[in-house]
């Protein structure tokens, strides 16, 4: 037992930790006018904490903290780079929407900044304990920034629906989590696969990890754990709306695939078939419910519902086949760092157009690219890699998914595959919708917004990180597949 | 033989502060006896040697929960009328009924059966063979799951921030 700290290994974490203390200090001595420096921090903070990532990922070594329960390989690398750069995404497109509004900005950055932390541990973490307090410091202050448009009926709900359903979930994943230790005795992913392979299927097995999976499932809002999701989604600020739809989605899905893939590979008779139905309901519940959507971002809420499910599928399918997880498992990842990239522009441009037309709902963007040519480019740009249209990113995640299903192979992989590919279609339809209301249709009133000026540059640079790399990846997906190998690692034990 | 006389004290104690809690007219004597109730069986917790939990049942409970309670009886007003009209007529009769059941049954499993309600206790009184102490459980949370602890840490001060950035409410938008 080693209790030698690299400190190298944990710079990421322990500069996002600093920057929240900077946050913390400049908020409380700044005067009222200059609290913008907390956003700098904040974007600086998350900027910065990339730096040693790269020397780490230069070093390619797997270091491990704590006794085995912390660790640094390839794989973690990976999904803190996606979590720092998705989180300066959301610094960016939060600096003006928090400013303009007049929200509380040092606490709205100290929040979010310790979920990023979050997230940052979860990626690491190879025990029971030490991932759910990553889990929980990534939804704990998402509850309360949920609510931060204070005076908003809406958002009050958003935030109190989001608490109570999550606390609520996160009873039942602890719940699940300690009968499975109280079986077992062992509380880290290794101890744990051994023991769980070793043990019969009792009961008591099987009921904690239907309890997880019911937990996992409300974090990554998969059907029919999703009923959160559209209120809050519509309620809260929409920058926090962004975040929860791709680093707290993330987030849930790293922690899920962690337990199910390096703690409980003996018992995935149990979570394979369930995983498959959330799966298959997720996209099919999730698709149809945002065809009937007038409201941008409810309608992105359910597209990120279905999504959920078509991230699921490659996992799913191969554990339900009893194939390789290793495919799979790439397969979910790259679907997911995809996802983040497309989904984090779609909900930028929602922020930028929403500037002119003071509205989220669809008919009133009618018209926008006789008024706004570039706000209604991007709009196609993220839709359509939504939809998966090359040569979009989104392309790529959707040939990713369905060439893992086709490598599993059997008969309940060719069911989900097909469900995957009639929803695809489907999903194309209301994506399209939105592109058309924007360059098809005649502006029905005039735009009560500004957009004579083009918006503020943070947003502007979290849109051209956004497209680029949605263009870029569309065009070279080799580049999404250095990410498949790096989380190969894992398989080579974690 | 200090053990025993200690654990039926504090066993009445316990029941007299929860009879109290339901019986008393007055919603500061119910908390009184809610008091009451949690100190003796903060003391039962140290007679089982598990220090820490009595140390925080008396910190946490006896000090944080209960002034809490105090307060929102403060804040709807001590000397409000109360309604005396039973929705549910024949509740009290029924759970009285049952307590006298679950009574009943645990006198016969005590003295006609050689049920055994607890183990052997396994530490005696010797503190140091025991795992509730406060030295055995501050050890290995200050070192095998001194990260877990310090991001615990972390999330409770993000929720104190957060409770009240939420609750601060700004009289004018400057």
């Amino acid at each position: 037992m080693s209790w030698e700290v690299d400190y190298l290994a944990i710079a990421p974490e322990l500069i996002i930790i600093g920057s929240l203390f900077l946050v913390l200090g400049l908020d409380l001595t700044l005067p009222r006018l200059k609290k913008y420096w907390t956003a700098t921090a904040a974007v600086a903070g998350s900027a910065l904490a990339l730096i040693p990532l790269a020397f780490l990922a230069v070093e390619g070594e797997t270091i491990s903290m704590f006794d085995g329960s912390y660790v640094v390989d390839e794989f973690a690398l990976v999904l803190k780079g996606l979590f720092l750069v998705t989180a300066y995404i959301v610094f960016l497109m939060s600096v003006n929407y928090i400013e303009s509004e007049r929200y509380y900005q040092g606490e709205y950055y100290l929040l979010l900044l310790a979920s990023v932390l979050g997230s940052l541990v979860l990626a690491s973490a190879r025990d029971l304990i030490v991932l759910f307090i990553g889990i929980e410091l990534v939804t704990g202050p998402l509850y309360l920034l949920a609510g931060w448009r204070k005076g908003d009926v809406k958002s009050n709900e958003a935030s109190l629906k989001y608490f109570i359903l999550g606390v609520l979930s996160t009873a039942i994943l602890l719940y699940g989590m300690s009968v499975l230790y109280g079986l077992t005795g062992e509380i880290t992913f290794s101890g744990l696969a051994e023991a769980t392979a070793a043990m019969p299927n009792s009961p008591a097995l099987t009921m904690a990890v239907l309890f997880l999976i019911v937990g996992f499932g409300f974090k990554i809002s998969a059907v029919p754990f999703h009923f959160w999701a559209p209120d809050t989604y519509e309620g809260a600020p929409t920058p926090i709306t962004a975040y929860l739809s791709v680093n707290s989605k993330a987030a849930g899905f790293v922690a899920m695939l962690l337990v199910m893939y390096l703690a409980l590979p003996g018992v995935s008779d149990v979570w394979a078939p369930a995983l498959w139905a959330l799966a298959a309901l997720s996209m099919t519940i999730g698709n149809l419910s945002a065809l009937r959507q007038t409201n941008i971002v409810r309608l992105l809420a359910y597209s990120s519902i279905a999504q959920a499910g078509f991230m699921l599928v490659p996992f799913a399918a191969a554990a339900v086949a009893g194939a390789d997880l290793e495919e799979a498992f790439s397969a979910t990842v790259i679907y997911l760092v995809i996802y983040a990239v497309m989904n984090l522009g779609a909900f930028g441009v929602v922020i930028a157009g929403a500037r002119t037309t003071k509205s989220g709902e669809i008919s009133d963007w009618a018209g926008l690219s006789n008024v706004d040519s570039r706000a209604a480019v991007l709009v196609a740009v993220f839709f359509f890699s939504l939809a998966g249209i090359p040569p979009l990113a989104g392309w790529f995640a959707k040939f990713v998914m369905f060439r893992s299903v086709m490598i599993a192979g059997g008969a309940a992989t060719v069911v989900l595959a097909v469900v995957a590919a009639v929803n695809a279609v489907i999903a194309l339809y209301y994506y399209a919708k939105v592109v058309k209301s924007v360059w098809l249709d005649d502006a029905t009133r005039e735009f009560p917004g500004e957009f004579d000026e083009p918006p503020a540059g943070s947003l502007r640079l979290a849109l051209a990180i956004s497209v680029g790399l949605t263009v870029v990846v569309g065009f070279f997906p080799a580049l999404a597949t250095f990410v498949a190998d790096a989380s190969r690692v894992i398989a080579a034990g974690g | 033989m200090v053990e025993p006389i200690l654990f039926v004290l504090m066993s009445m104690a316990a029941l007299a502060g929860a009879v109290t809690v339901v019986a008393a007219r007055n919603p500061v004597y119910s908390a009184m006896g809610l008091l009451g109730t949690l100190f003796s069986v903060a003391v039962l917790y140290v007679l089982q040697l598990a220090h820490l939990v009595a140390a925080v049942q008396v910190i946490v409970y006896a000090g944080a929960v209960l002034t809490l309670f105090l307060f929102v009886i403060m804040l709807i007003g001590v000397d409000k009328e109360e309604h005396w009209e039973e929705p549910l007529r024949y509740q009290r009769s029924f759970v009285a009924g049952m307590a006298g059941v679950v009574v009943l049954m645990a006198a016969g499993l005590t003295f006609f059966t050689d049920f055994d309600w607890v183990p052997a206790a396994v530490g005696g009184t010797d503190p140091s063979r025991t795992i509730g102490t406060v030295q055995a459980i501050a050890e290995p949370m200050f070192t095998d799951w001194v990260l877990a602890f310090e991001a615990t840490a972390l999330l409770l001060t993000i929720a104190a921030a957060g409770a009240i950035a939420l609750a601060h409410y700004r009289r004018r938008p400057h």
